[in-house]
């Protein structure tokens, strides 16, 4: 039935934000003075060329971007991209006000599900990740969380691809060391959507690459942003900012910095590759500035992050954000607080793909009992931003006016209609005290546990229904990957 | 003069650097004893400095800041004090291996050392082998500070030790490295002396070593 209202403004979901329109306007032409005046150092001879060759100034490594570059280059970024798993079904919507949550990439240490010890990273710990994750229904993505230290050095990030895609159907943002191990990837990809052009039709994974702050581009990340925008493939290219440490300790200062350093890459994918999908971002926060570390709990991180999704979506651009992480060492209160921060936030400020879900001691210990809490608490934050609908059939005064005063609602046919829309708890303990008693007196620590050893025990992953041929060939790769890392190197 | 002495523990408290530069020169042209000011000023204060840090009473930029005005008076004092205390510490190399670009790690670490009295000569980043061996060579530092940030330049550390090896000069110099990839596992597995988590750990590392 179509509403007899006229001009009127409906609430989809909370609106929530950081910047004026003016104050998005103040940061993007600081971002514009900073590639100007300041530039940024491309370590890249053919990239500096292409640069050069559009009208940019260079003076030695150093390139100076025109404002004009910036707009045209933002003219023909794509509205919206989908990636789909490797089954050939939609997964993610890249466009405005779509959020998809899951882990990061390349941890020194990985927490053993079976012993809870802090351990060096196995190979078959990524495949326990793409597990975990294509079972977690509010993970959207999947990273390794891992650097695997158990196959040649240097072949690490094609063995974790290989594995991941092969036990998850939840799309993959990749990493990789250099352009051998993207090809590689690539080639892996291609295999699993069915050949290259159904690879075009269909991209199946991400490929992820960072500059360094402050304004540097090292060779092997532009050099991977190259191939990605010469071959099509969606990529992200986003700093870890530090503040205080590698940007300045205002917020405003630091999403210029950072703002200006994906740029540079967001203008070479464009002018190599016109239309070519790529994401800007990363993990925004701050230099503790006691313990030296870079902090993955502050409060901060959420004000930088959402102050950059809106900068992002203010520049047509997807946003790569960080949450679901922590500074604690083992599964504990603070980290519940830090991620649940995060998580709402993000949420609330709309980033596309949120990483770092398990995340914990300051990036540096890969967790996926934090990823199994995430999950949960991201169900939680999404039911905050679905709001609260407004049209006569929620107003239920019909349903009101006949229970009147006193009595329930629990018989009524609306009740058992709309109940069912609540949220309800995977891991959240609700139950009564003596029924908690009876069930073990689990804590939250127990339960995800419980849950996580679940999902590895029981959920198999998609793994069979890849084709043996298939198989097959991916292997075929990744030891091409070996022979090419031995016969090479990694300069 | 000795009113001057807290002066200068003070200024290094506050990290006023040309007020220290400044007062550690007044005291030398006075014809205070340069032992006496390095001991009663610079470290006095130096020691205050660390003790707050330790305490949360001060963070890393103002430690800085208090190591440069350090640094700022021991270029005055270190012409007229005596060769073994005008680098109290000793000389630290610090250094990010070839192939990375990395540095807000190594840069904390080496200014941090600064402040505890070393020496430090910072070689920068991308640096090759053999340009850091000869380094090593030409300074005879204490400490060797190794830095990398990506797991595909980890091994330059081990190359650089070997290199080292090869110069027949490993055993003149103590190797601590770090970066957020390094492990000690890794640090022991390429034969490095210490493994240092943070700046700070750097630092207290490499005043361990030297005092063997």
């Amino acid at each position: 039935m179509a509403s007899d209202k006229t001009n009127c403004t409906v609430n989809r979901s909370p609106r929530f934000s950081f910047l004026s329109e003016d104050q998005k306007q103040t940061i993007f032409h600081g971002m514009l003075k900073v590639l100007q005046d300041t530039g940024a150092n491309v370590h890249h001879e053919q990239a500096r060329e292409i640069f050069k060759k559009h009208g940019c100034k260079v003076d030695g490594i150093r390139v100076y971007i025109p404002p004009n570059l910036v707009r045209q280059a933002l003219q023909s970024v794509p509205l919206m991209t989908t990636i789909f798993d490797w089954e050939g079904n939609p997964r993610i919507y890249i466009e405005e006000n779509r959020s998809y949550f899951g882990p990061g990439p390349t941890l020194v240490y990985f927490r053993d599900p079976d012993t809870m010890e802090r351990r060096k990273c196995l190979r078959k710990d990524a495949t326990t990740v793409a597990r975990v994750c294509d079972a977690l229904p509010n993970i959207g993505f999947v990273e390794g969380l891992v650097t695997i230290s158990d196959v040649p050095r240097g072949t690490d990030d094609v063995y974790e691809f290989a594995d991941m895609i092969q036990n998850t159907t939840t799309p993959i943002m990749a990493w990789s060391y250099q352009r051998g191990g993207a090809r590689d990837i690539h080639r892996i990809g291609c295999i699993m959507a069915g050949g290259e052009e159904a690879f075009r039709k269909k991209p199946n994974y991400i490929l992820y690459s960072e500059p360094i702050s402050p304004l540097v581009s090292d060779f092997h990340a532009i050099d991977k942003l190259m191939y990605c925008a010469e071959q099509g493939i969606p990529q992200d290219y986003s700093p870890c900012a530090i503040g205080g440490g590698t940007v300045p300790a205002t917020h405003a200062g630091q999403l210029v910095v950072a703002l200006s350093e994906s740029m540079v890459g967001v203008v070479l994918s464009q002018l190599i590759n016109p239309g070519t999908c790529i994401i800007l971002g990363g993990v925004q926060s701050i230099l503790d500035m006691r313990r030296g570390i870079y902090s993955y709990g502050a409060p901060e991180l959420n004000v930088l992050s959402g102050g950059l999704t809106e900068m992002a979506r203010y520049c047509g651009l997807p946003m790569f954000g960080t949450a679901g992480c922590t500074d604690t060492k083992v599964m504990e209160i603070q980290s519940g607080i830090e991620a649940t921060l995060q998580i709402h936030t993000s949420m609330l400020t709309g980033a596309n793909f949120v990483h770092d879900c398990g995340y914990t001691e300051s990036g540096k210990t890969g967790d996926i009992f934090q990823t199994v809490m995430d999950d949960e608490i991201i169900s939680m934050a999404r039911i905050i931003e679905d709001g609260i609908e407004v049209n006569e059939e929620t107003l239920s005064v019909d349903v009101i006016n006949r229970v009147g005063s006193g009595g329930h609602y629990l018989y009524e046919d609306h009740t058992m209609k709309w109940f069912r829309k609540h949220w309800r708890p995977t891991l959240m303990d609700r139950q009564s005290y003596e029924d908690w008693v009876k069930n073990g007196s689990q804590t939250m620590q127990d339960r995800i546990i419980k849950k996580t050893r679940d999902i590895l025990e029981n959920h198999e992953g998609p793994i069979s229904r890849v084709p043996k041929d298939v198989q097959k060939d991916v292997q075929k790769v990744v030891d091409e990957a070996v022979e090419r890392v031995e016969r090479e190197g990694l300069d | 003069m000795s009113e001057k002495l807290g002066k200068i523990a003070d200024g290094l408290l506050h990290g006023k650097i040309d007020e220290v530069g400044e007062l550690t020169q007044e005291l030398i042209n006075d014809g205070m004893d340069p032992e006496e000011i390095l001991q009663k000023g610079l470290f006095a204060g130096m020691d205050v400095v660390g003790k707050k840090f330790r305490d949360c009473e001060m963070f890393i930029p103002e430690v800085l800041r208090s190591a440069k005005a350090m640094h700022a008076a021991m270029e005055k004092l270190r012409p007229v004090l005596s060769e073994e205390s005008s680098s109290k510490a000793g000389t630290v190399i610090m250094v990010t291996v070839q192939g990375d670009l990395h540095d807000i790690g190594k840069n904390l670490a080496g200014m941090m050392m600064e402040g505890s009295g070393f020496n430090v000569i910072d070689m920068g980043i991308d640096r090759k082998t053999e340009d850091i061996v000869e380094m090593v060579k030409k300074e005879k530092p204490q400490i060797l500070g190794l830095s990398a940030l990506l797991t595909t330049t980890m091994p330059k550390m081990g190359e650089v030790i070997n290199a080292l090896k090869e110069a027949g000069i490993r055993d003149q110099v103590k190797v601590i490295v770090g970066g957020a990839p390094v492990t000690d596992d890794f640090a022991q597995e390429i034969g490095a002396d210490a493994y240092a988590p943070n700046a700070s750990i750097g630092t207290e590392k490499a005043l361990e070593l030297v005092k063997g």
